[in-house]
């Protein structure tokens, strides 16, 4: 007995000699404890996903949580207002960075955390940023600086009626080309669950609305919002042809009245079974699965963008991330809980729980991650966030009036107006815009 | 103490009207001096809501900008006037047909009569919306109705050459009983005895309300002009929720081409500054208006 004792003494402390390295190494959630910390969230399927896991990170941190959630609207104005005033309480926000981030990072607004990353007390070891898919980390960069992690991420992307492409032995398309001759293939075909006929396509056409989505055929065609310069580029060759294209699709194949379609009078003509393709946010998804609403649940192929004439790559990376103001008196909170929000186990959670498109690779390689979608869904996205673009906006300071402006044009090339010219006019309207918004 | 006190109540039992009104004509005042005192300052200064710099001021120049280089503004000055006489002019024909044919004695007067004025009181975001959905190109009822007369289909608010009048007609749907009531209350109120004596000389029916029920309604008539033409100017429930000043910008008035300007550009000098032409429109017209009632009575 007195030799078992000793043997299990010498176990024990040997345990604990081997375990001491990887406790010293052991990130200190607590660090932060007692602190108040307000967040503002925007009311969003992420939110909706994490809202019931925020107790978990009040008790891992001892940190409390005050979070706020408004509508999007409501939301941008508000988080506007309290930053413009310079007397902002709020420690972290929900942010997309191709939205607002040049006009927040210019106006002095936004706390970069790359001081945050690259230490290793405040960071806990296993964060590992690199597991964030490539170009969502590229769309949190603005001006050189991190302002966030990203927390959600969408692409532009083709979705399409597998069985109608079946029905009417219609290839898939790849390419801008392809995505035209389907559209027109499959126009008037029938293809709803009474037999009436549909549309080719359908997207945007609302002024503002349209040109986040025009992005991809944008950048397919080989053309972007502005030259390195910073002049726009838009209205370029390979930019009008964009337009062109977008108009023609709409006008000739797409459901009458598209001019004042939004994604949800979009999604709601697509989920009716009233169009064979549909170009827009892939994070669409569960509108279009869903089981109460839609005809075309089980139906529907979620495919990468297609490619322009020269293979450019056209899929936009739109990505929700967190953000924290300068002015918030708690930043080493505020970091452990962009830390906490983001990593592997919630964005994990989210993703398996409510089928939220998070931005870890690690998560989509993991079964659990890709249990509320679908496969091909998972394909496309890894690889769209891999090789598209995170220019799903022109980045200026001035976005939401520099999109009124192209949306013109978008409208213009729809109702089969002279495109050319309102390209040019845009660019105008755009360049007087950068002028007056972007006085150094 | 005391004696202060016996002089206020004394002050107050001579003076009653102006001490008891006085808090509530403070608070108007401010709550109406302020935002329109605040307004015209921001008017002649530039400011972007989200810009680190402060407001500068640039005199004139937003207004020189909108009249000189802003096709925008322009254009929503045209969409304006434009939505507001082709509203307010169905509104006047249709409301006044109206009203002569209620004022006349029949079963179920006041019954019928209480539901022309239901549209008035619904609200506007709600009519925006269902008629959305009954313009809808292929699910709306309107394409249906139009068919059945063998005209359409049309793309109603989507269509830039219709936009306006589509618009237009939701407006007149939804004011036209306020021409209709603004009127019946004139009817009631005139004289007989014209009536009278053109029946003795043999005068016809339509005789009658050219000469003499029209000129005799003509005040009652400026009144609900005016009304009417002031909302329309400013309307923007309608065309918000409906088309958003789209598409493109085929519909954007004054008011909404405002109300981007200041709430989602941030861009607040010039939005007040707008505000400002906007008010001095509004303010134009119930002028002249004014003017044409007192010219007429």
């Amino acid at each position: 007995m007195g030799v078992t004792r000793k043997v299990w003494v010498l176990a024990i402390a040997l345990c604990v000699a081997m375990a001491s390295p990887a406790l010293a190494q052991q990130f200190n959630w607590q660090q932060a404890k007692g602190t108040q910390l307000r967040v503002l969230l925007n009311k969003h399927p992420w939110q909706g996903a994490i809202e019931p896991h925020l107790k978990e990170f009040e008790t891992l941190t001892g940190i409390k949580l005050i979070a706020e959630v408004y509508p999007e609207d409501q939301f941008r104005a508000k988080v506007l207002v309290e930053l413009t005033s310079g007397a902002s309480s709020i420690d972290v926000f929900m942010s997309m960075p191709a939205q607002e981030g040049l006009k927040y990072v210019r106006a002095g607004w936004l706390q970069p955390v790359d001081e945050f990353l690259k230490n290793p007390s405040l960071t806990a070891p296993d964060y590992n940023w690199n597991d964030f898919l490539e170009k969502t980390r590229e769309a949190m960069v603005i001006e050189g600086k991190i302002i966030g992690p990203p927390i959600q991420v969408e692409n532009t992307s083709l979705m399409f009626r597998k069985d109608v492409f079946q029905k009417y032995n219609v290839k898939v398309p790849t390419t801008l080309d392809e995505l035209e001759a389907a559209a027109k293939a499959l126009n008037g075909k029938a293809m709803t669950d009474d037999g009436q006929p549909g549309y080719g396509i359908v997207a945007r056409g609302k002024r503002a609305a349209a040109t986040s989505q025009f992005a991809a055929y944008l950048h397919a065609m080989g053309s972007t919002w502005l030259a390195p310069n910073r002049e726009p580029m838009f209205n370029n060759e390979d930019g009008v042809k964009a337009l062109e294209l977008y108009g023609r699709l709409l006008r000739l194949y797409g459901p009458p009245g598209s001019e004042n379609n939004h994604w949800y009078e979009a999604s709601s003509i697509f989920s009716q079974g009233k169009a064979a393709m549909y170009t827009d946010a892939n994070s669409l998804f569960p509108v279009i699965e869903d089981a109460q609403k839609s005809k075309v649940v089980g139906k529907v192929g979620y495919a990468l963008f297609p490619r322009g004439p020269k293979g450019q790559q056209g899929a936009t990376v739109a990505a929700w991330g967190l953000a924290m103001p300068k002015t918030s008196q708690n930043q080493k909170a505020a970091w452990l809980f962009m830390q906490w929000a983001t990593a592997k186990e919630q964005v994990l959670a989210v993703q398996s729980e409510k089928g939220v498109l998070g931005a870890r690779e690690s998560v989509w390689k993991d079964p659990r991650g890709m249990a509320k979608v679908p496969a091909d869904l998972r394909e496309s996205l890894t690889v769209g966030s891999k090789v598209g673009t995170p220019l799903w906006n022109p980045p200026v300071v001035a976005v939401a009036e520099c999109r009124d402006a192209i949306g013109a044009a978008i409208v213009v090339a729809i109702q089969g107006g002279d495109v050319k010219v309102a390209a040019n006019k845009a660019a105008t309207d755009v360049k007087r815009i950068m002028l007056e918004t972007e006085k150094k | 103490m005391r004696h202060l006190g016996i002089g206020w109540s004394r002050f107050v039992e001579r003076h009653p009207v102006p001490v008891f009104t006085l808090p509530s004509v403070v608070a108007v005042a401010l709550l109406m001096a302020f935002p329109v005192g605040y307004t015209l300052y921001m008017s002649v200064h530039s400011w972007y809501a989200s810009s680190v710099t402060s407001p500068h001021f640039v005199g004139l120049e937003n207004f020189r900008r909108a009249f000189v280089e802003d096709d925008r503004f322009r254009n929503a000055l045209w969409l304006t006037v434009y939505f507001t006489a082709l509203a307010t002019a169905l509104q006047l024909v249709l409301g006044v047909s109206l009203a002569l044919v209620l004022n006349r004695p029949f079963r179920g007067k006041g019954l019928v009569r209480s539901i022309f004025l239901l549209p008035m009181v619904a609200t506007p975001v709600a009519i925006a919306l269902v008629w959305m959905m009954m313009y809808n190109p292929t699910l709306g009822v309107m394409n249906y109705l139009v068919g059945l007369v063998g005209l359409g289909p049309y793309r109603w608010v989507s269509n830039a050459a219709i936009v306006v009048p589509a618009l237009a007609v939701v407006d007149t749907w939804e004011w036209t009983p306020l021409i209709t009531l603004i009127t019946l209350a004139g009817l009631a109120t005139l004289p007989i005895e014209p009536y009278e004596s053109a029946l003795i000389d043999g005068a016809s029916a339509t005789q009658m309300f050219w000469r003499i029920t029209l000129p005799l309604l003509r005040p009652t008539i400026m009144v609900a002009l005016l009304f009417r033409a002031i909302d329309c100017l400013k309307t923007f429930d309608i065309i918000y929720v409906m088309t958003q000043g789209g598409p493109g910008f085929a519909s954007e008035t004054l008011n909404v081409y405002t109300f981007q300007v200041g709430l989602f550009y941030f861009h607040i000098g010039y939005a007040s500054s707008l505000l400002v032409i906007l008010f001095a429109l509004v303010l134009g017209v119930s002028l002249l208006l004014i003017k044409v009632r007192r010219g007429a009575w």
